[in-house]
């Protein structure tokens, strides 16, 4: 029992003494996602990931795009305004049938992740003309 | 949440909505957005860190006066195809405006800021005056 407290009391110590990771505040990013005739694109706003920090996977039924933002401030720093945090983005989409799952793009400017899901030559439109 | 307000539609008329969109302003000023922003204080220097993503370097504004810092701009709406159907439709194209009143002095000549992955990034480097100094004891 007494062992029991100190052995307790030593992991809280020395779990107070590692250093604390700041908290990863999970946050669903704002999308914009619009349909074209030979693709479906899906824009999300990702301020403060870089490139490396995002990944996309897509898999028959779902795309999902993760991504982390690094601390903007050393430790040394006294926060006057603290709005933005330390953060990771999540956010999944359905996806239907018909996408070229080997085509799909994504480029990342200015905050900005824009990824292109192209279609599948039978879902794309077609015009028929009567003959 | 925003309040959307509408031009009402007056019979179909196109010379009311004209007149009406002629005296209401666009849809941006009333969704005016207050970027999120961080201020940091260090021994020698303060930095303001804002989220504007895809806002671009020429669409913002940075400007100090009276010991305010001003942050302005426009995001500016990215092109789409005419054909597009538009499915999910969140971000908005607004301007936006955010004030902060800096906590000391600055070096307003060494003020410098850069833009990165829609993360704006100003360094106030403190006046000589406005640093903390240290007073020995005679």
């Amino acid at each position: 029992m007494g062992n029991n407290n100190v052995a307790l009391t030593r992991r809280v110590t020395s779990s107070l003494a590692q250093r604390v990771e700041p908290f990863h505040a999970s946050v669903t990013p704002v999308a914009d996602v619009y349909e074209t005739g030979d693709a479906f694109v899906v824009k999300l706003d990702l301020p403060g990931a870089t490139k490396e920090s995002i990944s996309i996977s897509v898999d028959p039924n779902s795309l999902s795009v993760r991504a982390s933002v690094q601390p903007h401030h050393q430790e040394t720093a006294s926060l006057l305004h603290n709005e933005i945090g330390v953060k990771n983005y999540q956010r999944d989409f359905n996806l239907g049938e018909g996408i070229d799952h080997n085509g799909v793009k994504a480029e990342f400017v200015d905050g900005v992740l824009t990824i292109t899901l192209p279609k599948t030559e039978w879902l794309k439109a077609k015009e028929i003309t009567i003959s | 949440m925003f309040v959307r307000l509408d031009v009402p539609r007056v019979f179909g008329s196109d010379l009311l909505e004209d007149l009406l969109t002629d005296f209401t302003p666009a849809y941006p000023t009333y969704e005016r957005w207050f970027p999120a922003i961080d201020v940091a204080e260090y021994e020698n220097q303060s930095v303001v860190v804002a989220e504007l993503p895809g806002v671009r370097k020429e669409d913002l504004k940075i400007a100090v006066e009276n010991g305010v810092l001003t942050i302005s701009g426009e995001r500016k709406p990215y092109e789409i195809p005419q054909n597009a159907r538009v499915l999910i439709n969140e971000m908005r194209v607004m301007n936006f405006r955010r004030s902060i009143e800096l906590p000391h002095e600055v070096e307003i000549d060494k003020i410098s800021a850069e833009l990165q992955n829609g993360v704006l990034r100003i360094t106030l480097p403190k006046t000589e005056a406005s640093r903390a100094h240290t007073i020995a004891i005679q």
